[in-house]
């Protein structure tokens, strides 16, 4: 799936936080750990030392026990005897009055007093030193946190903002329709890439317009002058057809002649629709009684489907109005219904289905159904069964011109086109 | 009848004189607006051909000239540009019909003759072959002072035959003479045939002699 892009940044901003969090929230209660216990140690050792300056000179063997009722955290404790010089220690110690183990740390120091050996006991609590960095630590990742909450929103508001003119020309490209013929304006931006993408694309689309307008002139011009020709070709012959003793077989030939150059006036004539479909001579709409149209389409078709001995069901009743421009409504439906003509077998069938909002012709015929993505391509049905090969597209681009969508079924052995208002 | 062609294309204008010269039509080529302006200033036309693109300009404006100077000609225009926008201001402007490259001389030459009859007639008007009376006004037509029963398409084809009498008229310029806006639907020939076999009977049901020949493999031909 696709993410946006606005999306990706702050999803980086979001992991970041996570990994800072995760990881400096154990080092900093690391090393303010350390720190503390540091100085716990200094504290005892500088207990110790004014201890030894102090009090141990002056000391005697009977006050031992009267100091150790006093001091509760420098006591002088029986001998130890392995112990040979200072040792620091964590020890858990139970305090009555709160009720919990706390953690302590403990020094011993082998002591002298009037020349028997002593053990000299000094702890520091360390709870309230835990209990504050616990505090500092929460206090941290508080802070953290607003930090980089603040930042995301600020990311996320600065980088709409800056992204702005990027999605509007976005937006522009995407409603881009080269048949309309019709510019993008480009909003001004003050961010250089911006500005460079605008620029480029401007220039891209101008060349592809410029392009696609030289091909559709081409495809008039080659039209238009095809027309003379075979204006000339059609009337020579006319005239021709006057001066010649006619034979069987010359009738045959001519008569060849004649269907063939009407093929060619009938491509070339939908060349130059097609070329033109799209520019303004047809960008006019009207309201069109399009159930009229089809029967009185319909009325010639059943003349025409006389001799295939196909039937033609017209299964509406109710007159439909629609908003279309009122030449090429008349070309859809006449090559919709000339096509279910054509591609239809002998004692074939045609049904013509009208609602408010949408027209269906189906017909029978070949026994599969039609490729699909071909469909509508020119020519791709060129010089089967009679068609020139243009209808279809022809079809599809009114279709498209007027926003209606064009579908194609094979349903219960029968083609079926399908044109939704 | 005197014709003016005005049309460049060499060859299409000779295609064109040749055909209608036959019909008993006088008719004068110019390859340009000048040298038409020139001829029917100095007389008058029972029709004119206007092509519409000519090297001296658009045959609109000459049309727009002639109107101006009260000139009563029957125009017909005939163009390359089959766009409607021409053909509405084509008829706006006064011209009597409108036809696009490429036609078929028949569909020209019956058109010529409607407009000419429209014109000296002013619609009352009948068309008379021997035994067969067409009235053209009341569509109706009479053989041998009976009258015959003939559909709107019998009636076209028959008018169309005896208009290119004569000659011989292909399927194709019949089946699309027949089927006027609708002939882009065109798809076969076949169905002009149950026309021609109906109108057949009925005209000899009705004591008309037999004019109409079959040109094998081509097309048919009205017999003088």
């Amino acid at each position: 799936m696709n993410k946006k892009l606005l999306d990706q940044t702050l999803r980086a901003y979001i992991v970041l936080a996570l990994v800072v969090m995760i990881l400096s929230g154990p080092l900093f209660y690391f090393i303010s750990n350390r720190l503390f216990i540091k100085s716990a140690d200094e504290t005892l050792i500088n207990h110790k030392k004014e201890f030894m300056e102090n009090v141990l000179p002056s000391l005697k063997g009977e006050d031992i026990s009267t100091w150790n009722k006093i001091s509760h955290n420098l006591r002088i404790e029986d001998p130890i005897a392995a112990l040979r010089k200072d040792s620091v220690f964590f020890h858990v110690y139970y305090n009555k009055f709160e009720d919990e183990n706390e953690n302590h740390r403990v020094l011993l120091s082998p002591i002298t007093i009037e020349g028997i050996p002593y053990a000299l006991f000094a702890r520091v609590n360390l709870i309230e030193s835990e209990d504050l960095i616990s505090n500092i630590l929460l206090l941290f990742c508080i802070t953290l946190s607003l930090l980089l909450a603040g930042l995301y929103f600020i990311t996320r508001r600065l980088s709409k903002k800056i992204w702005l003119p990027f999605y509007s020309t976005l937006n522009q490209i995407e409603h881009f329709d080269l048949n309309k013929n019709e510019k993008p304006n480009f909003e001004s931006t003050k961010v250089e890439e911006f500005t460079r993408l605008n620029q480029s694309v401007d220039r891209l689309i101008e060349r592809n317009l410029l392009n696609y307008k030289n091909q559709k002139e081409f495809v008039e011009n080659a039209a238009h002058e095809l027309q003379t020709p075979l204006a000339i070709f059609q009337a020579r012959l006319d005239v021709l057809i006057q001066k010649i003793p006619m034979t069987n077989e010359l009738g045959n030939t001519l008569s060849e002649l004649n269907k063939t150059i009407s093929m060619l006036n009938r491509v070339n004539k939908n060349l130059l629709l097609l070329s033109k479909i799209d520019t303004d001579k047809y960008n006019t709409t009207e309201q069109v009684l399009i159930s009229d149209l089809i029967k009185r389409q319909v009325l010639f078709l059943k003349e025409q489907a006389e001799e295939k001995k196909v039937s033609v069901h017209i299964e509406f009743t109710n007159p439909v109005m629609i908003t279309a421009n009122s030449s090429l409504i008349e070309i859809l439906v006449s090559n919709l219904l000339l096509n279910s003509l054509r591609h239809n077998y002998l004692g074939g069938e045609i049904w013509v289905v009208l609602h408010e909002k949408e027209l269906a012709i189906s017909n029978t015929g070949k026994e599969s159904e039609l490729q699909r993505g071909k469909l509508f391509q020119r020519f791709s049905a060129a010089g089967k069964e009679g068609g020139n090969g243009l209808g279809l597209s022809i079809v599809k681009k009114i279709s498209d011109l007027h926003g209606w969508a064009l579908n194609y079924n094979y349903l219960e052995e029968k083609h079926v086109f399908q044109v939704v208002f | 009848m005197n014709l003016l062609l005005v049309e460049d294309g060499k060859l299409l204008a000779l295609s064109i004189v040749e055909y209608l010269r036959v019909e008993g039509y006088r008719c004068e080529t110019v390859n340009s607006l000048e040298d038409a302006w020139e001829k029917v200033s100095m007389q008058n036309y029972d029709c004119i051909l206007l092509d519409i693109s000519l090297p001296d300009g658009n045959g609109l404006t000459f049309l727009e000239r002639l109107k101006d100077a009260g000139k009563m000609e029957g125009v017909i225009i005939i163009s390359a540009k089959d766009s409607l926008d021409d053909r509405i201001k084509g008829l706006k402007l006064g011209a009597d019909d409108y036809l696009s490259k490429p036609f078929h001389l028949p569909e020209l030459s019956a058109r010529v003759e409607a407009l000419i009859r429209r014109k000296k007639f002013q619609g009352a008007n009948k068309i008379t072959f021997h035994e067969v009376v067409i009235d053209a006004q009341s569509q109706l037509v009479k053989v041998n002072e009976t009258l015959v029963v003939l559909t709107r398409k019998e009636y076209d084809l028959l008018l169309f035959l005896i208009s290119n009498k004569g000659k011989i008229i292909s399927k194709t310029s019949i089946a699309e003479h027949l089927s006027g806006d609708m002939a882009d639907m065109l798809d076969n020939y076949g169905f002009i045939y149950t026309h021609i076999k109906n109108l057949k009977r009925k005209l000899s049901d009705s004591g008309c002699r037999d004019y109409l020949k079959t040109v094998y493999g081509f097309g048919y031909q009205w017999h003088e």
